[in-house]
């Protein structure tokens, strides 16, 4: 095995689980185009491992090329996005149903991880992708206008919507399975 | 719906806010939430939310609830996820890679 090999396998492979637990919220749970994102990011990374300084950071450079790798193609796909239409009913707040029983959220602790993933996959492509960046990865609204080429604007906008609709989807998860009392 | 019923950031107070002290009221604080639960808001505004949710008995619990809501999605929407299939595949387009390197330095 090349030393190039090595040191990739040592510093970059190891991330392998975790790029693809990220690449499956971005493209909403489809397996396949999941495993093509990571592979295209791994050949680009491994094709560039020259330029890359071991010791650094090495999830967060293969992160960011995933992010772009998936963005660009999103971008491709989409030439003329359709605004989501606005639901009332799915982006209503809940805290109102649950200022008196549960005003600390205490329930969402109880629905199992399967069940949010699954929230965020149902997210219409245009909300679920300032979710993950937002909320999974941590991002800001600036650095998430950027790379969407959106206004600063439109990505508080989508966010508020989008976590509301999660938040109803939890809620009636929650009733159903009798966490939380239904109004 | 009543007024106690209606929804945070949907309600009447206008300005002054009902119960909250301070130079904000419950609409403007409710309507930032996520910015100032995301750190978005600049400096000095962000102050004046904190002040007025700190005092406020309406805001405070409300806030506190989005902040858990944002907590358990960082928490739970990213998992680690498992495929013998792509990283053999992988491994495969790897030592295909490996190849056009060593040919390419013939």
């Amino acid at each position: 095995m090349s030393e190039k090999r090595e040191g990739f396998e040592a510093e970059a492979l190891i991330h392998l689980d975790g790029l693809y637990g990220l690449a499956l919220r971005f493209t909403g749970g489809d397996d396949a185009a999941a495993q093509d994102l990571v592979q295209d990011t791994m050949l680009k990374a491994y094709r560039a491992w020259d330029n890359f300084q071991s010791g650094t950071n090495c999830r967060a450079w293969l992160t960011t090329i995933l992010r772009n790798t998936f963005i660009n193609d999103l971008r491709r796909r989409q030439k003329r996005p359709v605004p989501v239409e606005f639901d009332e009913v799915a982006e209503r707040p809940i805290y109102p149903q649950l200022r008196e029983t549960d005003p600390e959220g205490r329930f969402f602790e109880r629905i199992v991880d399967e069940e949010v993933i699954r929230a965020i996959e149902e997210l219409p492509e245009d909300f679920r992708v300032p979710v993950v960046l937002a909320d999974l990865e941590g991002l800001g609204y600036q650095e998430i206008s950027e790379i969407l080429e959106i206004p600063v604007g439109t990505v508080k906008s989508r966010l508020f919507r989008a976590r509301r609709r999660l938040q109803q989807r939890l809620y009636s998860y929650a009733v159903e399975m009798g966490y939380i009392r239904g109004e | 719906m009543t007024h106690d019923e209606r929804p945070p950031g949907q309600g009447v107070d206008r300005g002054g806010g009902s119960v909250a002290g301070g130079d904000l009221g419950c609409e403007d604080a409710m309507k930032n939430v996520f910015d100032y639960l995301d750190g978005e808001l600049p400096p000095d505004y962000s102050e004046k939310v904190r002040r007025h949710i700190e005092m406020c008995k309406r805001c405070y619990p409300y806030f506190n609830f989005e902040q858990a809501f944002l907590d358990y999605l960082h928490d739970r929407g990213v998992k680690p996820a498992r495929s013998d299939e792509l990283e053999e595949r992988l491994r495969t387009l790897l030592g295909e890679v490996d190849t056009e390197d060593a040919e390419g330095c013939d």
